[in-house]
C-alpha cells in the first residue's frame, strides 16, 4: 500500500478506499503484472441477495469487474450455460487456479439435501458438498454476505437446515465480507486487493480493516443528537435512534460514511434504526429490531 | 416409457430448481418441477416480535424483498387495523413499483435475454450448449449491447429505491403504518429525473428488443401454454384516479372471470416433503414438518390451489386481467407482457410522483395485544404473495406465506393435478432432444424464483441430466 498508515483508523478508512484499490489492481492488470484470476461466485444456502447487491457497483460496475478484473467461471445467476454443462465448468475450475466466493450458509441437515445446487452424473450436488470440493482447492476463500459469514438468517434460530457459516464449515482461513446484503464496494473491494496485492489486513474476525474497522456509531451523521441525549420516539423522526433498539454502537461497518446504490442515502438516514446485519449474531442477537 | 431429461441447476433464476421431463417422440408427455431450497422461514418467525416480520421476511429473497415487506406490512396493518394516510401510501406504492421496474429490467436481460441472444463476449455470459440462435449477427449484436446497457438501468431503480427506502436490497423505507422517509424536494427531484432516465430505455430499447426476438421466435407463442387459468390479488388498487389504477384482485378460470375470494386457497403437500395431519390445508393453519425422505415426493414446494385449481400468476396474468394485453397465453406473450408492464408501471409512478407532497412521514409506536390474525394479500413481481401471521401480545404465533413462484412451480397434488409450469411443458415438442433449449425457454418466461418458495428439493433416485435412451 501506498499510503502510510496514520495511528487514526478514520483517516485511513477514509484515505485508504475501495476505489483506490481498486484502481490499483486495475493499473496492475493493465500492466500486466498480474493475470486475470479464475473466480467462482457459489450461491448456497441462502436469498441470493449478495450476487444482485453486486450488479448494483458502479466504478468498476459489474461488467468491468467480469470483463478487467477477473474471470467468473460459474455463477448460478449470471450464466448462460444451464444443467450438467454449467456445473462441469464448476467442476473444470478446480483444476486452475481460482478465488472463491460462497454467499449463503452451508445447509447440512439430512446431508445437505436442503440445498441442492446441481445433478451430476445421476447424483445430486449439495450446496455442503460444493464448498468443501471447492474450499479445499481455492487459493482464497471469500465470504460474502452475513450467511456466508456468520449463519446468518439461514441459520436463524430454530435453525431448521442447520445451516452454518463457511468458516466454521471449512477449516481454513476465510476472508469475511458480511453484510445483508454485502456492498459491492466490500465484495469488489476485497477482489481487488487479493488480485492486486494479497491479503487484506484483516481484524480478529477476519474481516477486511478496511470496510470493517469502525463502529456505525463512531461515524454516525446522527452523533451529536447521541451526545446531546436527543433521541428519536419512533421511526420517521430525525434524531438519534438509539432508543428504538439501533445496533450501529455494535455493528462494524461503513454505511454513514459510504452509503449505498449510487452511494444515496442508508438505512439511519432513512429513519430507521440499524438492525446489525453485518454482525455476527445477525438476526437472533440483534433483535427485537425496532423497540417500542 | 420415454426419455428422462433432467436440467439442474435451471440457471439464471433466483435459487435452485431441477426439471425433469418424460419425452417420448419428441413431445414432453410429463414433467416434474422441484424446488431444491428450504430454509424454513415460517418456523423461525415464531416467537420473534410481530414488527420484525417486515425486516426479517425481506431476507427470505434477495431479488424481491420489497415484495415481501409490502406482504408483511400489510398483513400487520390488517393486525393492528391501521392505514397509512394518502401520501405516504402513494410514496410506499412508488417504492414497491421501483422493484417491478429493476426486477424485469433484470429478468428480461440477464435471465431471459441468453436463452435467446448471444450473449456478450465476457464469461459466463458468453457461454452456451446450444445452437438455436436465429438473430443475424448484426442484429444480435445490437441487442447484446442492450444486455450491457440495462445493467446501468436496474441499478438505477435499485437506486430510486435506496434514495426513499435506505438501501436495496433488503429495504429499510417500508413500514407499518407508510414510510420511514422524509420527501423533500431534493429526493423527489433526484427520483423524478432517474425514472425519466429509465422510461426513455424501455421505449427506446426494452420494448422494440422483445418484439425483435419475438420476431425471430414465433414458434414460442405456440408453446408454454399451460391452464389458461390465471389469478391476481391485485396491485395498485387503492386509487379512484385510472392514471394510478392497475389492477384488482380477481380470477379467471375455464373461460370466465370471477371476484377473488382469499378464503377459496389452500395448500396441498402429497408431492412435497412435508408431513401434516391433513394433506390439504389452509395457509392460516400451523406450517408442517419437513421430511425430506418421504416417498414419492419432489419439491420443496408446497401445492397453493385456488378452488382445487392451479393459478397462473405474474405479469401476463395482471395485464390480461387488467385488460392491458390480449394477445394470448404462451411463453411468447409472459416475456412481451412482463416488458410492457414495466411502461404501464413506470406511467402509474409518474403519476404518483406528480401526487405526492414534500412532507414528513406518519409514523406511530405500536404495541400488539391479545391473539389477532391478519392477512397482507398484494401482487408484487412475480404474481400473487401473501402473508398470514397470527400474533399473540408480542410475539409471532404463526407465519405462513405463500410466494407467487409456488403457485407457478407446484408440484402435483393429491388429486393428481399437475402445478402450472409442468403443464406448460408437457406438450411441448422438443427439436433437437441433446439440446432441449424449449425446456429452459418455457421455465424461465415464468420469472422463477425459488428463495422465495421457502419450501423447495428434487427427485433423489431419477436418473441425472440429459439421458437420451
Amino acid at each position: 500500500m501506498n499510503d502510510i498508515p496514520s495511528n487514526c483508523p478514520m483517516i485511513d478508512s477514509k484515505t485508504i478506499t475501495a476505489r483506490k484499490i481498486i484502481d490499483l489492481a486495475i493499473e496492475k492488470i493493465k500492466n500486466a503484472s498480474i493475470n486475470k484470476t479464475n473466480l467462482i461466485w457459489l450461491e448456497a444456502t441462502g436469498c441470493a441477495g449478495n450476487i444482485i447487491s453486486l450488479l448494483n457497483a458502479e466504478n468498476p460496475d459489474v461488467i468491468y469487474l467480469l470483463d478487467q478484473m477477473v474471470t467468473l467461471k460459474y455463477n448460478n445467476s449470471l450464466m448462460a450455460a444451464e444443467g450438467e454443462a454449467a456445473f462441469q465448468q464448476f467442476l473444470d475450475t478446480l483444476e486452475t487456479e481460482f478465488i472463491l466466493v460462497v454467499e449463503g450458509a452451508v445447509a447440512t441437515k439430512s446431508d445437505g439435501l436442503y440445498t441442492v445446487i446441481a445433478r451430476y452424473q445421476g447424483d445430486l450436488v449439495t450446496a455442503m458438498e460444493a464448498v468443501k470440493m471447492a474450499g479445499g482447492k481455492a487459493k482464497y476463500v471469500v465470504t460474502v454476505g452475513t450467511c456466508a459469514s456468520y449463519g446468518g438468517p439461514s441459520a436463524a434460530r430454530p435453525n431448521p437446515s442447520q445451516s452454518v457459516s463457511v468458516p466454521q464449515f471449512l477449516n481454513q482461513e476465510v476472508i469475511r465480507v458480511p453484510g445483508c446484503p454485502s456492498h459491492p464496494d466490500w465484495a469488489i473491494g476485497t477482489i481487488a486487493n487479493l488480485i492486486a496485492f494479497g491479503m487484506p489486513e484483516l481484524d480478529a474476525q477476519s474481516r477486511p480493516i478496511i470496510f470493517y474497522g469502525i463502529t456505525i456509531h463512531d461515524r454516525c451523521t446522527r452523533r451529536s443528537y447521541f451526545n446531546n441525549g436527543i433521541f428519536a420516539t419512533k421511526l420517521g423522526d430525525p434524531e438519534c435512534m438509539f432508543k428504538l433498539g439501533c445496533r450501529g454502537p455494535v455493528t462494524r461497518t461503513d454505511c454513514p460514511v459510504r452509503q449505498w446504490n449510487g452511494y444515496v442515502n442508508w438505512p439511519i438516514e432513512d429513519n430507521t434504526p440499524c438492525i446489525g446485519c453485518a454482525q455476527e449474531r445477525f438476526p437472533d442477537g440483534m433483535e427485537p429490531f425496532v423497540r417500542y | 416409457m420415454g426419455n428422462k431429461i433432467t436440467i439442474n441447476p435451471i440457471t439464471r433464476i433466483s435459487g435452485f430448481l431441477e426439471i425433469q421431463v418424460e419425452v417420448e417422440a419428441n413431445k414432453i408427455i410429463d414433467a416434474k418441477s422441484s424446488g431444491m431450497l428450504f430454509r424454513g422461514f415460517e418456523k423461525m418467525l415464531r416467537g420473534r416480535p410481530p414488527l420484525d416480520a417486515i425486516y426479517f421476511t425481506e431476507r427470505i429473497c434477495g431479488i424481491c424483498s420489497t415484495a415481501h415487506s409490502m406482504g408483511s406490512t400489510l398483513a400487520l396493518e390488517d393486525i393492528l387495523d391501521i392505514r397509512p394516510n394518502e401520501n405516504d401510501k402513494m410514496i410506499r406504492d412508488f417504492m414497491h413499483g421501483c422493484e417491478f421496474v429493476q426486477n424485469h429490467l433484470r429478468h428480461f436481460y440477464q435471465y431471459t435475454f441468453p436463452d435467446f441472444v448471444r450473449g456478450p463476449e465476457i464469461q459466463p455470459l458468453y457461454n452456451v450448449t446450444h445452437n438455436d440462435y436465429r438473430l443475424p449477427e448484426e442484429l444480435n449484436k445490437e441487442l447484446s449491447r442492450s444486455y450491457l446497457a440495462s445493467l446501468e438501468y436496474s441499478r438505477l431503480a435499485h437506486e430510486m429505491l435506496a434514495i426513499l427506502g435506505g438501501k436495496a436490497p433488503h429495504t429499510h423505507g417500508i413500514f407499518v403504518g407508510g414510510v420511514t422517509v422524509n420527501l423533500e424536494a431534493a429526493k423527489w427531484i433526484k427520483v423524478k429525473s432517474i425514472l425519466a432516465s429509465i422510461k426513455d430505455f424501455v421505449a427506446a430499447q426494452m420494448i422494440p428488443d422483445v418484439y425483435t426476438i419475438a420476431e425471430y421466435y414465433p414458434d414460442y407463442f405456440e408453446n408454454g401454454v399451460g391452464y389458461k387459468n390465471i389469478m391476481t390479488y391485485g396491485v395498485f388498487d387503492t386509487y379512484v384516479k385510472e392514471a394510478l389504477f392497475y389492477v384488482g384482485p380477481q380470477v379467471f378460470i375455464n373461460g370466465e372471470l370471477q371476484n377473488f375470494d382469499p378464503e377459496k386457497i389452500t395448500e396441498n403437500i402429497h408431492r412435497a416433503w412435508y408431513e401434516a395431519r391433513q394433506i390439504e390445508q389452509s395457509p392460516t393453519e400451523p406450517t408442517v414438518e419437513e421430511n425430506v425422505y418421504k416417498e414419492k415426493a419432489y419439491s420443496w414446494i408446497k401445492a397453493p390451489r385456488y378452488e382445487g385449481y392451479p393459478m397462473e400468476v405474474g405479469p401476463l396474468a395482471r395485464m390480461c386481467l387488467s385488460g392491458d394485453y390480449t394477445n394470448g397465453i404462451s411463453t411468447m406473450d409472459r416475456t412481451i407482457a412482463r416488458v410492457l408492464e414495466v411502461r404501464k408501471i413506470i406511467g402509474i409512478m409518474e403519476g404518483l410522483l406528480e401526487r405526492m407532497e414534500p412532507k414528513p412521514p406518519q409514523q406511530g409506536r405500536y404495541a400488539f395485544s391479545g391473539e389477532v390474525r391478519g392477512r397482507g394479500l398484494i401482487d408484487t413481481t412475480r404474481g400473487a404473495l401473501g402473508h398470514w401471521i397470527a400474533t399473540e401480545n408480542e410475539a409471532i404465533q404463526n407465519y405462513e406465506i405463500i410466494t407467487p413462484s409456488s403457485w407457478n412451480l407446484s408440484p402435483e397434488d393429491s388429486e393428481g393435478v399437475k402445478g402450472v409450469v409442468e403443464k406448460a411443458l408437457i406438450g411441448t415438442i422438443i427439436e433437437d432432444l441433446k439440446n432441449p433449449v424449449e425446456i429452459g425457454r418455457i421455465v424461465r418466461s415464468f420469472d422463477p424464483c425459488v428463495s422465495c418458495a421457502t419450501h423447495v428439493l428434487s427427485d433423489r433416485y431419477s436418473p441425472f441430466q440429459i439421458r437420451i435412451v
